[in-house]
This record gives C-alpha cells, structure tokens and sequence, in this order.
C-alpha cells in the first residue's frame, strides 16, 4: 500500500473507489499529486508525506484550518500531521462533491476540535475563531468580543447546556446551514 | 421463539458486533486509532460462522449491509480496507454468486454516474456566465452571486418570454403581415411624417418607433394572414395570456423545487453565530487574496453580529419606540409624496400637451424619469430613516425590503393608474358629452365614429376624459372629479377633435417601454457615478485627503444585495405589465439583462465592497421568488383588467372593430372551430358547469390546505421529537466529556444492559465475585462507573451513526414532549430492581435467566441475552411490571426522595471522602477510560441488526432524555459529576435500605 509505485494497482484503485467518494480520475489525480509530492522528498521514497509538503498545494495554502485538517486526516503514529496516500485519499474524499452531509460534518467537527477530546470548548472555539479571523491585533477580536460570541456560540448549538457542543449538536446545528455541504469542499 | 435460537443469535451478534464494532471503535473521542488489539478482535470475528442457516443469512445481510454503508463511513480507508475485505470473504464465503452480480450492478451504475457526469459537464458549459458568476461567488460569497443568479435567471425567463412573442407575433406580422405604410394604422400621419426621423421624436418612441412592431398599434387585425393563414389576432391574444401563465408556472415550479431543497422549517431555526463560525470559512477558495478578503468579511461580520448584539442589549424603550414611530411616518409621508407627485406629473403632461402643439425633451420623457428618479432616491432615504430605528439588522433589512417593494409597486401603480386614467379620456373624447356619466358600460359601447383624416397622433395630444369603472374603483372620490373633469373636457372637446385616433394600447406599450429605458439609463448611470467615480476617487485621492476616504466619508461603495435583487423585480413587473401593450418588451429586457450582468458584476468586482450586513439569500430561499411572484401578480391585474375592461382601440392593432380583446376567442370559436365545438363549449362556460367546478375548486383547495395543516402538525411534533432525541443524544454525548462521566448512576445502569453481550468478558470478574458486588466495595463500584461511562460514550456513537434512519424509533419519546413525569417509572425501574437480584441472585445460571427472559419479550431479544448479569434487561423488566401497579406519584415520590436523599447526604456522607481520590484519579487520567472503552466498545456496533438496536433505542432514549432533564436542573457541571457518583452511591444505599425510607425522605 501507500502512494510509493507510480502505478496504482488496478485492484486497489477500485477497491478505493468503493472505499471513499471519488471517483477514478480523481483518485489517479490524487496519486500523481501525491507522488509529486513525494518525489520532492530526498532520496528514497518514504510512503508518508510530511505536513509541511502537504501544506504547499494551493488548495490547502491559504486555508486558515490547515494543519488542523493535516492532523485530522494523519494516520501517523508520530501525530507529526504527515499523511500516507491513503490518508490523503481519505481526506479528498471527505471534502469531495459527493460527501454527505453527515461525513463532513463529522470532520470538520474534529478539525475544530483543536485539543481532540470529542467536545467543542470554549477554548476551541477561541481557537476556531481566531484561526478565521487570525492572529493579528487588528483583525483578532477583543476579549470581550469573544466572551460575547463565544456564549452566543454556546446560546444556539449547546443544547443539553452542558457548555461545549458536541457532535450531534454540531451535526444539528450545520445541517440546518444552507451552504455548508457547498462550502466544506476541496477539489484537486 | 425457538430458545436455541433466541441463544444462539445474541451470541452471534455480539461477535458480529465485536468484528465491526472494532473497526469503528476510534472513530471518536480519542480519534487516533490504535491497530494492537483490534486485530486480535479481528480473527474472533471471523471465527464465528456457526451453521445455523438463518444465523449465516443474518450474517450476511448485515456484512452486505456493511459493505453498501461502507463508504459513508468517517474511518480511516485502512480499516475500511480491513472490514471490507473482511465483509466480503464472509459475504464471498455463504453467496459468492450474489457479489459477482452485484459488482456488475456497480459497474452499471458507476458507469450511469459516469456518463452523466459528463453530461452535467457538458451542460455546465452552456450555463452562461457560470465563470463569472463563479468567480464572484470567490470573492464576495454566495450572498452576491445569488444577485447574479437571480439576474441568470430572470434572463433565462426573458429568453423564452422574448422566443414567444418573436416567434408567434412579431415574425409573422413581419414576414406576412401588410407592410408599413399600406394601412392607416401602418401609416405615419403627414402632419408627423415631418418629425418623424427627430430625434427627441425618437427618443420618446414616437415616429417610426410608434408605427413599428413594437407596439401594439402596428399589428394588423386581418385574421389570416399570409398563405398559411396565420390568425394573428389570435396569436397575438394567446400569447399576451401564455406570458403569465409562462411565468407562473416557471416561478411555481422554481419556488416548489427550491422548497424540497431547503430543509423543511429551517426558516424559524436561527443558528446565526454558529454559522457565522462554523460555516463561514469556505474551503474552496484557494487563492491567497481570496482568502485574504474572505477572512476580513468574516470578522467584519462576526464583529457586526456581535456589536448588534451589544447594541441591542443597551436601550432606552420609550426614545426607541418614539424613533421608530417617527421613522414609520416619515416613510409613509414619502410613499404617499412618490405617489402622488407620479399622479401630479402624469397629470402635468397631459395638460402640457393639450396646451402646447410642440414639447420639450424634457416635458415628453417627464413621467419616465420622475418615476426612475424616485425609484433610485427614495430606497436610500428609507435607510436613512431605518437607522432611526436602531433595529437589528436582520429586521431593519427586512422593513427595508418591505417599504421598498411598497414603494415600487406604488410607483407602477399610480403609473399605470394614471394611465388608464388617460385611456378613459382618450376613449370618452369620442363620445357624446350628454351621455349619462353612470352608465360606463355605454360609453364603453358608442364611442363615436372619429374622422377619417385625423387618424395621426402621437397618444399624449388626447385630452378628453371618459367616465370608466378604473377610475370609479380606484378612488372613492371619483364622481366629484368626474363631474370637473368633464367640465374641463368639454371645453377641449374641440380642439383636439381633430387629433383623434386614441391607439391606447400603443400608449401605454409606449410608457412602459420609455420607463424601462429611462430605468436602464438610470440605473447605468448610478452604477457609473455612485459606483465607479466613486471608487476612482476613493482609491486615487485618499492619499491627499486630510482623512482616510476608504474607511470614513465616502468609502467603497456597498452592493446592496436586496436592494439590488428588489430593482430587478421592479424592473420585470415592469415587463410584465407592458408586454402586452408592446410585445418587444422581453426582447429589450433581454438586452437590458445582459447589459446589466457585464456591467453590474465588473462594477462589483472593481469597485464595490459586499454590504456588510450580510442576507442570507442562498440558491434555495425562495425569498426572492415570493416577492417576485407578488409582484407579478400585482403586474398582472393592471392588464388582465385593461383587457377585460376596455374596448380596443378602433383602428389600430389587432382586435380593433371588436367589442373586446378576448372576443376573439369566441369569435374562432364560432367560425373556425366545427359546431360541436362551440356547443360544448357554450355548454361548459355555462354556469351549470362553471359554478361545479368553482366548488370543487373550493373543496380541493380546503383538502389541500386541511393536508398542510396536518403536515404541519406532523412536521412540528416531528421537530420536537428530534430536539427531544437530540437532547437526549447529547446528554448522553455529555458524558462523553471527561468531567463528567459518572453522571447518572441509574442511565448507566440502563444502558449497560442494553449493550452487555461484549461486556461479558469484561464483566465476569465482577461477576465471579459477588461478594464485592454485594458488599459495595469501592473498586467494584468504581469498575461499574467506569464501565458505565464508556457504555455511554460508545451508546452516543451509535446513537449518531444511525442518527439518520433512527428517528421513527424514538416515537415513544417524541409523543410525550413533557416526559419528565411519564420517564420516572422508567427509570425508578432502574433503582429498585437491583436490590433483590443483587442480593438475592448473584449467581443466577444463564439459562435460567433466560427462560424468564423469553416468553417476556420475544422482540428483545438481543437485548435480553444479558440477563446473566445481575443488572441484566431481564431484571428491569420483571421489577418494571412489578411496580406497575404503582401510581406515579409514588414512584415520582420515590425518585424525588432518591434525589433528596443525595442532597442531604452531600454535605455529610462519610463515602465522599474515600471517593475523593477515586475521582481524582479519573479526572486525571482520561485514559484509562479510553482503554476500557475499547475493550468494551465491541459490544455496540453501528451495524448491530435493526431489532436489536431498536429494541434497546427506546429504553436508552428514555434514559437518555432522563439524563438530560435532570442536567438541566443541575447546571454546573463539576458539582453534578460529583453529584452523581454520590447519587450511584445513594442508588446503592437505598436498594439496600428498602422503599420506605425512600417515599418519606425530603425532596
């Protein structure tokens, strides 16, 4: 397995195709990408990309989730956020046109999830806003800004009041959003 | 039931469970996935085939199931190699045959996804201005495109509105009719030929425009034309009919689809923070300016919610409310002022014209821009006053909106008022002044026969007023006007006799063609000046200016969304109203559409900023559509009652001679059509059938909305229950968060049972040692809460997984939205049964467990298996019918005393203390729990066969929702984990102290 052969194994390629929401072409343009990337690597082929090489495709450049996404999609067990092509195919199919709403939203749950423990806090939603907004003075909100958005946040979507949104009420709440599924896409 | 069977299959579903359960086992909280131990799971799973037929079959269904939802699941695509690969030997194993054919079904459909891929590609290429429209869609977002889309699709509507008339009036009149100069009404009079090439003449549509197919006039009232014998006349009526109803049907049709889209009931959820956050970022936008704007307008938005939000908490009532009533004045004081000042100009020009033989570019395009004029200030002024009134945005938008589509429509309308106002004069001109001014419907019938040489005449000349029921209806105060106004036509009677040869229709076409030009001239004209010029002098002369020009005074200017989107609907109600009168009108709309698109979006794009209050007009609300429609309703009246009112003019256009417009249906029916015909239709417009059918569209009309208000019903109590569902998932989700873990002793309990047949292993040292169990001591009772929390965490999961299909199940639930009192027996369930098995049958058999579990409950089997526990479902199930009998009240009595019970023992229970590092160390160690999770996970399983799951969802959900109430009563958390553990504690002290105690002890 991995992306290290320049072909791709009749078998697997259709078994990938079964496995995530792609299609063929895009999974074999996933695998040139891939390679590209990996070829970029010195020497010998390694079958894990690292996140810095991920990082440099332009469709993942100027998104402010970046590595979050990285890390989500990482199978690694160094948790450095490098992806396999496996992962890497994982993680186009979850951005793919024909995702359901449900797996998009469970990940871009775990990509807001900045400290991994199953529950949007109100650091993570710090930390989600301030990835959107970034980090400068100018455009980063003042604290009492984010107090106030942040118990808005938590006013809407928490609905058992517990303090942290947790996946089915994020589910509840994006499924109810009319541009999400059309916005939670990334294509090669 | 069989009981080998009812054995057997928990059994092998357990594993089965195990084998997927597994895989799908790190999905969640620790999301990274550790492959040791499952693999070892792994090869347990396989082991399973036993050689039960139906059991294989099961088996089957369920890896079949699998192998269908695999890909809908969020795992990493090596386990989905690993469980597929694994699905399919045991699928390949019991029915190889079924997976060749069903790989040729998948190549099937793959290759009918394929193909019409293609096709939408191919269709995509023909979608015009898709680039565009796209590339403002990356940089101001949906909101903005939606303008674009909307302006696409008025277009699209104009294109076949524009292939209608071009087809079926103006290219036969061209090709067959008589050409220009050979009929009066064809013929420019000689006192006009003289100024016909003027421009100014031009300009006002007058000249060769008026005798030309724009307009009504032009139009022969030969019935066949041509060789083919063409019935214009015919078409010509048809086709002003078939635009409506084209219209109609398409906006019908648009805002129908466009309903199924959007989620039923969206419109009274409003998650606008979370949205702003969680949606905001718009992963495809992969261009580093892009995402540089983007993120600006999302702070920009996220600080505007917010400041509104601080804004709005702030206020002083009675300034407020006096501000708004002043704002609400002002507004209706400038509707009434656009108005009337409409009335007062068309008025003025009549006047003009009867009093100078030559006018002025200006007094003969006066109305147009007047109307355009108002139509571009007056939506500015009312945002001024919005601000007044300090609502908040979302609301003051939506005030904006309303007064604006009041004003437009009151501009039409006192347009088009005036302007049968006039018709009426024109026709009345004709008429013998001694006629009775009541009987209308008279006039109507003798107008006078006007002179042969004066068939000239440019529409505006005619001064003459005739009493019309438009006018009577209109205004109230109609006679008293008609009374002067015939006074005032008396004395132009003769004067402008001479000129008569009213083409009404040709008029109005007339003004409504020089109204949407005027609109466009204006409109360009804005985008110019208040758009581009200003843009220019932002950019170039902030530098030398004392302050910032891009964030102070002038700034960028905004694109106006709705605003934007109201104008185009004003501008097609316009065409509407006029395309009648002057069957090119889509034609130039056309034009002006696409002028409008190149223009607007490169002014977009160069300089303008996306308003920041941004509307949330996606593809799919219909808010757009709604008013759209409104408004051609409203467009509609105007002509429709035109045509049926008045008669035609008498010698122009097509129906001229005839007494009405739609006489020349009954005409053909008459002549054309074979006898039959007319008889079955004089039959069916007779009242015999017409007043049936009226009723029967009254009854279906009250069925259907009879079915709508059920619907409703359903879909609110639906809503409901999902909250009530949702709720419950997230109470127990809550769990999930390490603080709070031993939440609700007696939930956990409950679902533990439900979910036991993996725990088995994981149990058996407990059970092995009644002694702890029964004694109480701290470790087993910790390993219990432990193990309830994990049992939770992984009943969550399933819970979500299935969270689509599941709903339905959780009926029970759902009826009974106030369920605190009815869930108590439930849960009381939970406590009592314990004391007596415990203590009693620490070491029940299997098989004895299950033979008091089978005749019980046939339908819960998967869940009944593990009644070889002491907490087993079977044991709630027993105590449940045993307490029955029970009123509520005193089980509520019970549960309250429970609850008092812990409160009372908070301050002074001698566990806590112990508890103390037990808890700790939990805390601390969120681990350990994973670990345990793990192992125990196996037993759940997404896949697990539906009665299982549904067997055991009601229970759950009820102590789900269980758990939820009480969370909300106890809102601090820390406090509440803590309280729950004293709570099992309590739980356990009141099963061994007896139920007396319990119903006297304090709330």
């Amino acid at each position: 397995m991995g992306g290290t052969s320049s072909k791709l194994p009749k078998d697997l390629l259709s078994e990938y195709q079964e496995l995530t929401f792609l299609t063929k072409q895009e999974i074999l343009m996933a695998h040139k990408i891939f390679s590209e990337l990996q070829d970029r690597e010195n020497g010998l082929y390694s079958s894990r990309v690292s996140m810095e090489k991920i990082l440099t495709l332009p469709e993942l450049k100027s998104n402010p989730f970046r590595k979050r996404i990285c890390h989500v999609f990482s199978t690694s067990d160094m948790k450095d956020g490098s992806l396999s092509f496996e992962d890497f195919l994982d993680l186009l199919s979850a951005f793919s046109d024909s995702a359901t709403l449900e797996i998009k939203s469970h990940y871009a749950f775990r990509i807001f999830d900045f400290d991994d423990d199953g529950t949007l806090d109100a650091r993570d939603l710090e930390k989600l806003v301030n990835s959107l907004t970034g980090e400068t003075d100018d455009t980063r909100l003042t604290g009492e800004e984010m107090r106030q958005l942040i118990s808005n946040i938590l006013e809407e979507s928490d609905i058992d009041k517990d303090g942290t949104v947790n996946l089915s009420e994020f589910q509840h709440v994006i499924s109810r959003s009319p541009d999400f599924v059309s916005s939670f896409k990334i294509v090669l | 039931m069989a009981k080998p069977a009812t054995i057997t299959r928990p059994l092998i579903s357990s594993k089965r469970h195990k084998s997927i359960r597994k895989n799908s086992r790190r999905i969640y909280s620790p999301y990274q996935d550790d492959n040791g131990p499952s693999d070892d799971e792994d090869k347990d799973g396989e082991r399973v085939d036993s050689n039960d037929p139906e059991e294989s079959f099961q088996n089957i269904q369920l890896q079949k199931e699998i192998i269908a939802n695999i890909q809908t699941k969020p795992w990493p695509i090596r386990r989905k190699l690993k469980v597929l690969k694994q699905a399919r030997e045991i699928v390949l194993k019991y029915e190889g045959r079924l997976t060749r054919t069903r790989g040729y079904q998948a190549a099937g459909a793959e290759l009918l996804k394929k193909i019409s891929r293609v096709f939408y590609n191919i269709v995509v290429l023909f979608i015009p201005w898709e680039m565009r429209i796209k590339k403002i869609e990356s940089h101001f977002g949906s909101g903005v495109a939606s303008y674009f889309i909307f302006l696409r699709w008025l277009f699209g509507i104009n294109i076949v509105l524009t292939i209608m008339t071009g087809a079926f009036i103006v290219l036969p009149e061209l090709l067959a009719g008589a050409p220009f100069g050979t009929t009066r009404s064809k013929t420019i009079p000689k006192e006009h030929l003289a100024s016909a090439q003027d421009l100014d003449t031009i300009w006002s549509l007058g000249g060769y425009l008026q005798y030309s197919v724009l307009f009504y006039g032009y139009y022969g009232n030969v019935r066949k034309i041509g060789s083919a014998g063409y019935r214009l006349p015919l078409a010509y009526f048809l086709v002003g009919m078939a635009i409506f109803a084209y219209s109609f049907i398409t906006l019908l049709r648009k805002m129908a689809k466009n309903s199924r889209m959007s989620l039923a009931g969206t419109s009274d959820e409003n998650y606008t923070f979370c949205w702003r956050v969680f949606c905001a970022w718009d992963y495809l936008i992969g261009n580093p300016e892009a995402a540089e704007s983007k993120g600006a307008a999302i702070v920009n938005s996220i600080r505007v919610s917010i400041f509104y939000i601080q804004q709005t908490q702030i206020n002083n009532l009675a300034v407020l409310i006096s501000l708004r009533i002043l704002a609400n004045i002002l507004v209706l004081l400038s509707l009434t002022g656009s108005i009337y000042i409409i009335y007062f100009v068309v008025d003025r020009s009549q006047k003009l014209e009867q009093e100078k033989p030559e006018l002025t570019l200006w007094e003969k395009n006066e109305v147009s821009v007047v109307v355009s004029l108002i139509t571009m200030i007056a939506p500015s002024a009312f945002e001024l006053v919005a601000q007044l009134e300090m609502y908040h945005p979302r609301t003051s938008l939506r005030f904006q909106l309303a007064r604006v589509l009041v004003l437009y429509l009151g501009n039409l309308y006192s347009l088009i008022i005036a302007l049968l106002d006039k018709v009426n004069s024109m026709s009345a001109s004709n008429d013998e002044m001694a006629r009775n001014l009541s009987d209308s419907t008279s006039y109507l019938a003798t107008i006078s026969q006007p002179t042969e040489d004066n068939l000239s005449t440019i529409v505006p000349d005619v001064t003459e007023r005739r009493n019309s029921t438009l006018t009577s209806t209109t205004s109230s105060a109609q006679p008293m006007r008609m009374q002067s106004l015939l006074n005032q036509t008396v004395l132009y009677e003769y004067n402008t006799r001479s000129q008569q040869d009213p083409c009404w229709e040709t008029y109005v076409g007339q003004e409504m063609l020089k109204l949407s030009i005027i609109d466009m001239i204006f409109t360009v004209a804005s985008i110019l000046l208040i758009d581009f010029i200003r843009g220019l002098v932002v950019r170039y002369l902030s530098d030398c200016c004392c302050w910032d020009l891009e964030s102070k005074f002038p700034e960028y200017g905004e694109f106006k969304i709705a605003e934007n989107v109201l104008h185009l609907i004003y501008n097609q109600g316009m065409i509407w109203m006029g395309a009648f009168f002057s069957p090119c009108l889509p034609a130039f709309n056309v034009l002006k559409l696409v002028g409008l698109m190149y223009l607007r979006s490169w002014a977009v794009l160069t300089c303008n900023v996306p308003h920041h209050q941004v509307f949330r007009a996606s593809r799919s609300n219909n808010f757009y559509l709604a008013m759209l429609l409104f408004m051609l309703f409203l467009c509609m009246l105007p002509t429709i009652f035109a045509i049926v009112r008045y008669r035609p003019s008498q010698y122009c256009g097509p129906f001229s001679g005839q007494e009405k417009i739609y006489d020349i249906i009954s005409e053909t029916i008459a002549n054309d059509f074979p006898l039959w015909f007319s008889k079955v239709m004089s039959y069916v417009t007779s009242p015999v059938v017409v007043l049936p059918a009226l009723l029967l569209l009254f009854m279906l009309i009250y069925y259907l909305q009879a079915i709508a208000r059920s619907l409703k019903v359903t879909n609110s109590q639906l809503r409901l229950q999902h909250s009530g569902y949702l709720g419950s998932t997230s109470g127990s989700c809550s769990s999930k968060s390490y603080h709070n873990m031993a939440y609700n002793p007696c939930a956990r309990y409950a679902e533990n049972i439900h979910s036991d047949p993996p725990f088995r292993k994981t149990l058996q040292p407990i059970r092995n040692e009644p002694g702890v169990i029964t004694a109480q001591s701290y470790a087993g009772r910790r390993a219990h809460t432990t193990r309830y929390i994990i049992v939770n965490e992984h009943e969550a999961r399933k819970k979500l997984m299935r969270s689509n299909t599941r709903i339905p199940r959780h009926y029970r639930l759902a009826d009974e939205p106030t369920e605190i009192v009815e869930l108590y027996p439930r849960n009381v369930k939970c406590y009592i049964p314990r004391t007596p098995h415990r203590s009693h049958q620490p070491h029940l058999s299997e098989e004895e467990e299950e033979e008091e579990e089978d005749p019980k409950s046939s339908t819960k089997r998967g869940s009944s298996k593990q009644s070889n526990r002491p907490r087993s479902l079977s044991d709630i199930h027993q105590t449940a019918r045993f307490y029955i009998g029970d009123t509520i009240n005193s089980q509520l009595s019970m549960e309250q005393g429970l609850y008092g019970d812990q409160e009372d023992d908070w301050g002074n229970d001698p566990q806590t203390n112990i508890r103390g590092p037990e808890s700790a160390h939990r805390y601390g160690d969120p681990y350990i729990k994973h670990k345990t999770k793990h192992k125990v996970e196996p037993s759940l399983t997404e896949s697990d066969s539906a009665s299982l799951a549904s067997s055991s969802d009601q229970q759950n959900s009820s102590t789900d929702q269980y758990i939820q109430v009480i969370h909300n009563k106890e809102k601090y958390l820390k406090s509440s984990a803590k309280l729950t553990k004293k709570k099992s504690k309590n739980s356990v002290k009141f099963n061994v102290s007896g139920t007396n105690d319990l119903v006297c002890s304090n709330v």
